[in-house]
């Protein structure tokens, strides 16, 4: 499903953000990706998320080949990668329900669709009752599930989480992960970038070591060992 | 974009400027000024204009016979004068007409001093008064009339014509220069305004990016808002110009005598306002969509 080949990305200056990794995600996987911060993990995103070029190598997701994708097929490829953000992302302007529908929305689902799809994955995130709340009168662990209820209601192939539990306390982290791995039970390739040892270590994943922009360790079922 | 996402893209252009009121209002209110002082230049621009024209349809030339020509001749020198092209009237005054009129402007109050004169001493004077449509055209038709048989001189006052002309160029440089300046200043300031509005959401921008949408998609709601903030922002100020206007002409024309010369030369809120709404609504409703499609297109690169 994820496929690198010796990808690098140097930024301006200094050390190699990403240092010719490889690496193979299977369909189905839940993958955590750990390390400090400045290893290399969201680098490692914004590659999934062709948001930025790899200065080496070839990474392959889906069956698509990113470093020959043309401008233009961004956004499709895009709809089938889900994305969740450890600030969430939410729009603060618009209500629960606006912020999913617009992922729909952004796809050009044609309106039944969407009025189906919404309250069916708000339903599955347990946010139900607050389809009409806006973002800020939302705890932190709600917004997380608002993030993620956006970032899987196009049915996306992988989910992509940058530190989805970064801005939240123990109980609503557990709760998140908990969400995640019930979404990759369902067939979504998931693969969660984390500094959260305790979670790391609970639920016995793969788990990806990075250390200054190359994988220190790739260990299945594994636990949060400093590299 | 398919044409299904049109009504959403439509009701989120209208929801951004209720929610971003702030830049709404600050945009509406950048358009509103420039485009007042826009229509205000305009007016000026428009009435100069006319009361110029005005003028340059007054200044006519005076053309004389050959001595003993007879009517007949005349009417047919009429028909010539008629025929080139760029003259507008032709006026005939018969000697007699002179006579009477030179009385009437010379001897008033002495009507005694024409009495000495049994023959129209102005026998020789029937002439033609000659208007020319622009003034620029008046050297040629003289040239045309001069060639004509029997004329015997024409009479044309060649200093009101060069003052006119030299007239004529500076005010439509000065008028193309000041209309260039404003526009140049109000889109300045305006895509200033809508850079700083879009900058504030470019998160917005990038988060819908993210998650899949085209560009089109998320530039959609932006140029709906650009287009809607022009109408609104030119509609404003074409209603303050239009009773301003409306107020003062008619003030002017009433209350002061002296303008009352002017009664017909100024123009009518009508004649100046069906250049003027099109060309705000133009003015505006571009400066909204360019605005947006160009200020929105550096954000777009996600």
């Amino acid at each position: 499903m994820i496929d690198l080949d010796r990808v690098s990305k140097q930024y301006e200056k200094g050390h190699p953000a990403v240092d010719e990794i490889s690496l193979h995600v299977d369909k189905g996987e839940f993958v955590f990706v750990v390390g400090d911060s400045g290893s290399g993990k969201s680098t490692l995103i914004r590659l999934l998320l062709k948001e930025i070029e790899p200065t080496g190598g070839i990474i392959t997701v889906n069956g698509k080949v990113l470093n020959t994708m043309k401008r233009s097929r961004i956004p499709k490829y895009r709809r089938r990668i889900g994305t969740v953000f450890q600030d969430f992302r939410l729009l603060e302007e618009m209500n629960v329900y606006e912020n999913v529908a617009l992922a729909m929305h952004a796809v050009e689902a044609p309106g039944r669709v969407i009025r189906e799809r919404v309250p069916e994955v708000l339903q599955e995130v347990g946010l139900a009752g607050k389809y009409k709340s806006l973002p800020r009168q939302l705890s932190g662990g709600e917004q997380q599930r608002v993030a993620i209820a956006r970032a899987i209601v196009n049915h996306p192939k992988v989910l992509l989480a940058d530190e989805p539990t970064g801005n939240l306390d123990p109980g609503n982290s557990y709760e998140i992960m908990n969400l995640l791995q019930e979404i990759n039970l369902n067939g979504t390739t998931v693969l969660v970038v984390t500094h959260n040892r305790d979670l790391v270590n609970q639920f016995r994943k793969r788990v990806i070591t990075m250390r200054r922009g190359a994988i220190a360790r790739d260990v299945e079922q594994g636990g949060y060992i400093e590299a | 974009m398919k044409f299904r996402s049109l009504g959403y893209e439509i009701r989120q252009g209208f929801r951004n400027i209720a929610r971003n009121r702030m830049f709404s209002i600050a945009s509406i209110a950048t358009m509103t000024a420039s485009i007042f002082i826009f229509g205000a230049f305009f007016f000026i621009i428009m009435n100069v204009n006319a009361v110029r024209q005005d003028l340059e349809q007054k200044v006519g030339v005076t053309v004389f016979f050959e001595m003993g020509t007879d009517d007949s001749r005349i009417e047919e020198i009429g028909e010539s004068i008629r025929g080139i092209s760029h003259v507008s009237e032709v006026t005939f005054t018969s000697a007699e007409e002179a006579w009477e009129q030179y009385k009437s402007e010379y001897l008033e109050g002495n009507e005694s001093l024409a009495e000495g004169f049994k023959d129209n001493p102005l026998a020789n004077s029937a002439s033609y008064t000659v208007l020319v449509d622009r003034i620029e055209n008046q050297d040629q038709v003289v040239r045309e009339i001069r060639k004509i048989d029997g004329v015997r001189k024409v009479n044309q006052s060649s200093g009101a014509a060069e003052n006119l002309k030299s007239f004529n160029k500076l005010f439509t440089y000065a008028s193309v220069a000041i209309i260039v300046i404003l526009l140049i200043v109000a889109v300045i300031l305006i895509s200033n305004t809508v850079s700083v509005g879009i900058s504030v959401r470019k998160d917005e921008i990038r988060i819908m990016k993210l998650i899949g949408a085209t560009d089109a998609f998320v530039r959609a709601p932006f140029v709906v808002e650009g287009i809607l903030l022009g109408v609104i922002g030119s509609a404003i100020p074409l209603v303050i110009l239009y009773l301003t206007y409306h107020v003062l002409t008619t003030r002017l024309l009433t209350r002061f005598g002296f303008m009352g010369s002017m009664n017909g030369v100024l123009l009518d809120a009508g004649t100046v306002f069906s250049y003027l709404v099109p060309a705000a609504l133009l003015i505006g409703i571009g400066i909204g969509f360019f605005g947006a499609v160009l200020m929105i297109r550096r954000h777009l690169n996600v």
